[in-house]
């Protein structure tokens, strides 16, 4: 028997008009000592499927059918009560967001203790030792049980989460996205400490996320969700390696090696089907490029094919199946010429850019003229973007990549250094009538859903950039769905009168950058365009910008943390630590051969689609230094296994290590990633257990 | 930064904007048209000279500056001075009518403020039950009548038709107690009190409400109710969570409401005939007697100043994280 069985679950949810079916059928078990994976998009159901085993269902969700059995015992029918009784106890949970998901106004010790007397009749002194013991576990200090969360970064807190699932050794463990919103070498060293936990304590786990990489890497059995109903089931390697499913291949699709430069994004066309009844034809048909007569009768049933099942009728087709979905054309995609894209005149050039945010002081300071405190969010950056090239700035958050992008578009004032626009200095240009720069410098923002304004329709978002620089009416409104067009919303007359909220994720991002484009901009800036958006929407816009830039000649600058899509997108890459650049190069010079440990560090630390590659987990110790009190020297010293009294005495110039444009900020540049960063790592922190987490902390809480 | 010092700058800080609203208030009174003694002029009853020997005997000759300074030196010996128009100490005046009005006021607006926010708590968390939709339908109703209507209907059902309570004052008339606890604590004390504590409660009892109700749904459906929820914990364990987060603005208008009651309900006061500060003032400003309303504006500042400290106090104990960011 199962530790988890769930048979032919059905949930609705009920609004006000309609009633919205977002689980349709899922059937899984989950063995003892296990790991399970759920995948898929958003609205694929995989949290509500998540949340109705622990019975935390919203009001308005309702299981329809189906059965979910715990040790064999039918969950669906116990009372409240019983499952107050159940949950921690048997079924422990790690929420999504770690930044909100504890309480504020509590302790965390306070917190986990909570759980146990809730549960356990024990002491105060007992629980704290409890508490103490499963902080150590997860790599936090103990001796920092009584402090608030504010106190902790996000991946501390994550941190804490998991400690406390494990205080009272459950069965089952839970985990909602564990890793979603956390930085990539954060992400790295919470899914080790997971792992490493679960062999510990021979729990199972149902992991829930929509990142492939994470799934590959550590879980047995995976069930890919879509619309509500299981696409494809079986063993991980089976899955990610071999799919058979059409959906399975447009995700995996989505999910491109950073080393496949060039390489272009292949996205799942158009958006997800409609939950408002239950599905009548194959959830995925409407999208699916193979998609026959056949599909539109019903949805198909769970087949026998290879090692696994496959939710389609085509499963004797696999093979050419496979063969065709990696072909951009399949997914009604016209091939772009790749490469071959030639740098024009220099369109922005920076110097020694810095911004410095200045802190609070109190009034005691200010008379005793003490010198006030600075967030050095950019420190010295120089960078060049021309005509016809895409350049990446890469980092972790609160590395200050998001001002560097605000701070050379003008929107914010900049410290110290020059920015120099097409040679001319930024604040000539500001000085007088400043139209003319705005309207060369435009900026696509990370949040689609905030950065457009809810009462503008399409029509009249796009039209104000050419309204505000005095453009004539008729000549706006053919702009205005030229570039509509040009973003890939047509028929234009489909969206052009429609309201933001009539409009999914991935299509008002299409605004936002018509918007931005319309203009015909000579610089864009694009801040995490697409890191709000889904897996199979986030190509297409990757593969509209670079259209444009290669199109109209336009020089980008796209601001991201996702090593794979910088790298499949980018022509050079400056990556960023601290407010300051610590390599830049071409891209495919730093993705293959990167120089500085950090940025060593942060390529090993992208997990891996594959399933069958044993990485080594980079597990860079500490987090990054509070940028208020920068240490001496190098900025990365502290956390790098090879730095010396000199990187700790002096800082390196950026041009420390150069070969041809590559430059990296170090004295000691990384040949062997493996042998120099990665086992060092690991050394490191068999050796010391917890102390490298007792650097400084501050920084992460309140990243930007 | 540590909680003393946090607790130093925000002393220093009420201290100075104390000293600014004392300031204003010498200012404002000043400016006014004529003096205590214009109207005795005006009326026959005294000449040019003996107006102006009265005022050299209350020290209004003296330049302003002069006036200022004894002002200001005054104040921080909690001296008030003589009652022009009354002719005795003006702390025998005000003491009295502010205990009055604290006696009243302060009873109802705690009991308000605990009744009315857990109700609120409880309608937020419950969102679309028919006891959220009445009790904001309700609240609403009291905090949007001006107090004096509500006074009037109370007095109009209960004192005149139903006559089981006294229309007005704070005891019979006959009733002559001595000493603060005959005052205060007797059954004549209580019947008059009920009237004017029910308006008063009333009148409070949506703003409390409606905040309470307002943040908790708010908190509802946050992650980490959530994750309480997913630890076992009971429906009121959780909804505890949710009010003790809910804390913050609650306290704030508090200590607000609390600061202003100093200033009294003036309507409140006409209407049941309460021998509150707020008549007082009305009539001292009205007699231009600087001194008593110097003194009382002077408790009303104060009680407001002090009230925000504590408020930001509390809010420090309360809130973790509020200590770190500078106030």
């Amino acid at each position: 028997m199962s530790l988890l069985e769930v048979e032919d679950l059905k949930i609705t949810y009920s609004t006000s008009e309609v009633d919205v079916h977002a689980v349709n059928g899922v059937s899984f078990e989950i063995d003892d000592g296990s790991n399970y994976g759920l995948v898929g998009e958003s609205g694929c159901g995989k949290s509500t499927v998540a949340h109705s085993v622990l019975g935390l269902l919203d009001d308005n969700g309702n299981v329809e059918a189906g059965s979910i059995k715990f040790d064999g015992r039918e969950l669906l029918d116990c009372s409240e009560q019983e499952w107050q009784e159940i949950r921690w106890e048997e079924i422990a949970y790690i929420p999504q967001s770690a930044m909100d998901s504890l309480d504020p106004v509590m302790s965390v010790g306070a917190q986990i203790r909570q759980a146990m007397h809730k549960h356990r009749d024990v002491t105060k002194a007992e629980a704290n030792e409890r508490v103490e013991e499963v902080f150590d576990i997860v790599g936090l200090d103990p001796s920092r049980t009584e402090e608030y969360p504010h106190q902790f970064s996000g991946g501390m807190r994550q941190r804490v989460t998991i400690a406390m699932a494990l205080v009272l050794d459950p069965d089952l463990i839970i985990a909602d996205e564990p890793t979603t919103g956390l930085d990539v070498i954060v992400q790295d060293k919470i899914v080790h400490k997971l792992l490493e936990i679960q062999e510990e304590i021979d729990s199972s786990m149902l992991l829930i996320t929509h990142d492939m990489g994470v799934i590959a890497e550590t879980c047995d059995d995976v069930s890919v969700l879509y619309g509500g109903k299981v696409m494809e089931q079986g063993s991980t390697d089976d899955v990610l390696k071999n799919p058979t499913n059409p959906y399975t291949m447009g995700l995996k699709n989505s999910f491109p090696d950073i080393e496949e430069f060039d390489s272009q994004a292949v996205s799942i066309p158009g958006s997800l089907p409609d939950l408002t009844r239950e599905p009548t034809s194959c959830v995925f048909s409407n999208r699916c490029p193979f998609a026959t007569e056949e599909c539109e009768r019903e949805h198909p049933a769970l087949r026998e094919v290879e090692n696994q099942q496959s939710a389609c009728y085509h499963v004797d087709r696999v093979e050419e199946l496979r063969e065709e979905a990696v072909d951009p054309e399949t997914w009604g995609l016209d091939p772009v010429d790749q490469g071959g894209r030639e740098a024009g005149d220099v369109i922005l050039e920076t110097e020694g850019l810095t911004k410095w945010f200045e802190q609070g002081q109190s009034i005691v300071d200010q008379l005793m003229g003490r010198e006030k405190d600075y967030v050095k969010a950019v420190n010295g950056v120089d960078l060049t973007v021309r005509e016809n090239e895409i350049v990446g700035v890469a980092g972790e958050s609160g590395c200050g990549k998001s001002t560097l992008g605000e701070v050379i578009a003008a929107l914010q004032t900049h410290t110290d250094g020059e920015i120099r626009f097409r040679g001319t200095p930024v604040e000539e240009l500001l000085s007088g009538d400043s139209k003319e720069f705005r309207s060369k410098v435009q900026f696509i923002f990370q949040d689609p859903f905030d950065s457009l304004n809810p009462r503008q329709k399409v029509r009249a978002a796009v039209s104000e950039p050419l309204k505000i620089q005095g453009v004539e009416g008729d000549e706006i409104t053919e702009r205005v769905r030229q570039t509509l067009a040009d973003v890939g919303l047509s028929p234009v007359d489909k969206y052009i009168d429609s309201f933001p909220h009539q409009l999914s994720g991935g299509e008002r991002q299409r605004v936002a950058i018509a918007r931005a484009l319309v203009l015909d901009p000579e610089l864009l800036i694009c801040d995490e365009p697409a890191s709000m958006l889904d897996v199979s929407l986030k190509a297409s816009i990757l593969n509209i910008l670079r259209e444009m830039a290669t199109e109209r000649d336009m020089g980008i600058v796209y601001i991201s943390h996702d090593l794979a899509s910088l790298s499949q997108i980018t022509d050079r890459l400056a990556v960023m630590y601290l407010g300051q650049v610590i390599e830049v190069g071409k891209t495919r010079e730093i993705v293959t051969g990167p120089r500085h440990p950090y940025t060593a560090s942060l390529l090993a630390a992208s997990p891996n689609v594959d399933p069958a590659v044993d990485r080594t987990r980079v597990l860079l110790p500490g987090e990054p230094p509070n940028p208020v009190n920068l240490p001496e020297g190098c900025n990365f010293a502290p956390r790098c296994p090879k730095a010396t009294e000199e990187c700790r005495e002096s800082e390196p110039e950026r041009a420390a290590w150069v070969d041809e444009g590559h430059e990296a900020a170090c004295y000691f540049p990384v040949d062997d990633v493996q042998a120099e960063l990665l086992d060092r790592y690991e050394g490191a922190t068999d050796a010391a257990g917890t102390t490298g987490e007792e650097l400084p902390q501050e920084q992460g809480s309140s990243a930007p | 930064m540590t909680f003393r010092r946090f607790l130093i700058k925000r002393i220093v800080i009420a201290f100075l904007l104390t000293l600014v609203s004392v300031s204003i208030i010498f200012v404002t009174l000043r400016a006014l048209p004529g003096t205590p003694f214009s109207s005795l002029v005006a009326s026959g009853g005294l000449s040019g000279e003996q107006v102006a020997e009265l005022e050299a005997q209350y020290g209004l000759n003296e330049p302003i500056y002069v006036q200022y300074v004894k002002y200001i030196q005054s104040l921080l010996t909690l001296n008030f001075g003589y009652s022009i128009a009354e002719s005795r100490p003006v702390s025998a005046i005000i003491y009295p009518r502010l205990l009055n009005t604290l006696v009243l006021l302060v009873p109802a607006l705690i009991t308000t403020a605990i009744v009315s926010s857990i109700a609120g708590l409880y309608a937020g968390w419950n969102r679309g039950s028919a006891f959220e939709q009445g009790s904001i339908v309700v609240t609403t109703f009291f905090r949007s009548t001006p107090v004096f209507v509500t006074g009037i209907f109370l007095l109009v059902i209960f004192a005149y038709q139903l006559g089981i309570f006294p229309a007005f004052g704070m005891r019979s008339p006959l009733d002559n107690p001595q000493g603060a606890i005959e005052t205060y604590f007797a059954v004549d004390f209580a019947k008059h009190y009920f009237l004017p504590f029910v308006a008063t409660v009333l009148y409070y009892s949506g703003d409390f409400l409606l905040l309470a109700r307002n943040s908790v749904i708010e908190r509802k459906g946050s992650a980490f109710l959530t994750l309480h929820r997913a630890k076992g914990l009971t429906e009121r364990e959780q909804l505890a969570r949710a009010g003790r987060n809910s804390m913050l603005p609650l306290v704030t208008y508090f200590a607000l409401r609390m600061g202003m009651l100093f200033q009294g309900v003036i309507t409140l006061e006409v209407v049941f005939a309460w021998p509150g500060i707020g008549r007082t003032l009305v009539q001292a400003i009205n007699q231009q007697d600087y001194p008593t309303v110097q003194a009382a504006v002077f408790i009303m500042a104060l009680a407001v100043i002090v009230m925000n400290l504590l408020a930001d106090v509390m809010y420090a104990k309360i809130d973790p994280t509020v200590e770190e960011g500078d106030l």
